[in-house]
């Protein structure tokens, strides 16, 4: 210890009491929770009563549960649309919005980033409100296109796409505005090199500003995957996960086992589950994305 | 071509921003409206209502529950900049032992959604005697990689003169972050501060989970029960709240839309 100088340590001594706030923090609150699932899934817990251990039996249980594999098919579903709709909206904006000049860019993309400022809950009063069966606008312009009446939220194909809708409406500026950024940062000359060559438009897209946004959106895409599996705000407000269950999605039947039922060891299987899912996705897609040239 | 890119493209482009305004102008509209006009099909408040306010403000659980998201929004924001960007300047820094395995643990916790945690976070706040406290609200969401990694970025291009000078005046260690570099730090802390309270002020999930008192509720709980809460509101006066609960939000925007830029395109930066 004596060959240590007093500055190297007092320099060791100073970087762990300003680290050590957030290293309890991110232990208590993250780091555990996730080892806690664990171990609070080998037992059988109904809150109420004492902890029982209990082994893999809420694994057996969750593999034979046909409502936890129904909300998992519908996370998916959300998924598989949510994604790539936010994907090529996000893009199509930020090109939109590149190809603005002067004076409008500025509200304009006021514009596109307000939703970005409406809460969650917010914007799920707006969609109900909005989505109305009877007397929503939706509703009213549908009418004048001579298209009649829909159910919306209250119809079990169209509840989930509904709150999807939603969820987009809010997200797309965000995302907008990370395309643009990196766009912005293509070269100029890149595209007059191109239009020599007789590449222009839609052309120079495909062939300079896609392939350039491949690390943008290899981070869209899984930050958005992950994200898609939690959305949770929205439908808790707008159906609860009805009608008939259409919008219960895996963070929602989690939820019920967990904060409705109180089986707290059963929840917290699913939660683990759900963990790994989510875990081995961003790593597939990961793998996927950096394969795909 | 050049017609497509001078006219075509920036006539869709001013489209689709209107279609992105047009809900929040429904909203605001809306909300003027009389209970019987409010579904009315029609670009115009119809009969100016502006009586709605009052009503939502008096007598929806407005001023309590706003009072408790700005308590919680202003104190987790406030503690994780302080937190945050020690840690940040530690890992930019200083050299110590374990330094790769400590920064490499704390983004490894960006893995974890917090939709999956909640059950076991729940139980282990509880077991904290944190539950239904505004110390059970605050606490476990000030802790976040994402302003650690962001700061860190941020002190890792930071002059180093600066620190020589600390040492200089004879400063210590701890002397040289808060009393010269965490004030020379406004560039990342403006837009992080945007970004937390505007995420702290979003949150509904887990206010919701760890709240069972209704005076601990924060807005988005409040607005949430006036639309599925089992009573009737009538929508006008819902719409009304929803607008009163957006203003701080739509103020914090407003005067900081450059910021707030500033702050999504530094989050997109791997």
């Amino acid at each position: 210890m004596s060959r240590i100088s007093a500055r190297t340590r007092n320099e060791w001594i100073t970087a762990y009491s300003f680290l050590l706030p957030n290293i309890i923090g991110l232990l208590i609150f993250v780091f555990i929770p996730i080892l806690y699932a664990f171990y609070v899934s080998l037992h059988d817990w109904n809150a109420l009563s004492p902890k029982v251990f209990s082994g893999l039996d809420n694994y057996k249980v969750l593999l034979k549960d046909d409502l936890w594999w129904a909300s998992v098919r519908k996370t998916l579903l959300f998924s598989v649309i949510y994604v790539p709709l936010l994907y090529v909206l996000a893009i199509i904006s930020a090109l939109l919005m590149n190809a603005l000049r002067g004076k409008v860019v500025g509200p304009v993309r006021t514009m596109f980033l307000m939703p970005f400022a409406i809460t969650s809950v917010i914007s799920a009063i707006i969609g109900m409100f909005m989505l109305d069966p009877r007397n929503g606008i939706i509703n009213h312009l549908l009418g004048l296109a001579g298209i009649g009446h829909q159910q919306f939220l209250g119809s079990t194909a169209q509840a989930m796409p509904s709150i999807i809708g939603v969820i987009l409406w809010i997200n797309i500026g965000y995302n907008m505005i990370i395309f643009l950024s990196a766009m912005k940062e293509i070269p100029r000359d890149y595209y007059e090199a191109a239009y020599i060559d007789g590449a222009a438009g839609w052309q120079s897209f495909l062939s300079i500003t896609f392939p350039l946004l491949k690390e943008t959106s290899t981070f869209i895409l899984i930050v958005t995957t992950i994200g898609s599996f939690q959305a949770l705000d929205q439908i808790l407000v707008m159906t609860k996960g009805g009608p008939a269950n259409a919008t219960e999605v895996s963070v929602l039947y989690v939820f019920k086992q967990g904060f409705e039922l109180l089986n707290m060891g059963y929840a917290s299987a699913l939660a683990f589950v759900l963990f790994l899912i989510i875990f081995c996705l961003s790593i597939i897609q990961l793998k996927f994305l950096s394969l795909k040239k | 071509m050049k017609l497509n890119n001078r006219i075509v493209l920036p006539t869709v482009g001013i489209l689709f921003g209107l279609l992105m305004i047009f809900p929040i102008y429904m909203l605001v509209i809306s909300s003027l409206r009389s209970e019987t006009d409010v579904f009315s099909f029609s670009l115009l408040p119809v009969q100016m209502q502006i009586g709605n306010f009052k009503a939502a403000w008096l007598d929806s659980g407005l001023p309590r529950t706003i009072l408790n998201s700005l308590i919680v929004s202003i104190t987790v924001t406030v503690v994780a900049m302080v937190f945050h960007a020690m840690s940040g300047y530690a890992l930019a820094r200083f050299r110590f032992p374990g330094k790769t395995y400590v920064f490499a643990w704390m983004l490894s916790t960006l893995m974890v959604p917090f939709a999956v945690i909640m059950i076991p976070l729940y139980l282990i706040t509880k077991n904290l005697g944190l539950a239904n406290s505004y110390a059970g609200l605050i606490i476990p969401s000030i802790f976040n990689a994402y302003g650690i990694f962001l700061f860190r970025q941020f002190y890792v291009t930071f002059p180093k003169e600066l620190e020589e000078a600390g040492y200089m005046e004879g400063l210590s260690l701890s002397g040289t972050f808060f009393r010269l570099a965490f004030p020379l730090s406004v560039p990342i802390i403006v837009p992080l501060t945007i970004g937390f309270f505007l995420a702290n002020w979003n949150a509904y999930l887990w206010p919701l989970i760890i709240t069972q008192d209704e005076k601990l509720w924060v807005v988005q709980q409040q607005l949430a029960h006036l639309v599925g809460g089992g009573y009737y509101t009538p929508w006008n006066i819902v719409l009304a709240a929803a607008v009163i609960a957006a203003i701080p939000t739509f103020i914090l925007f407003f005067v900081s839309q450059r910021y707030l830029v500033e702050g999504i395109k530094m989050s997109g930066i791997k």
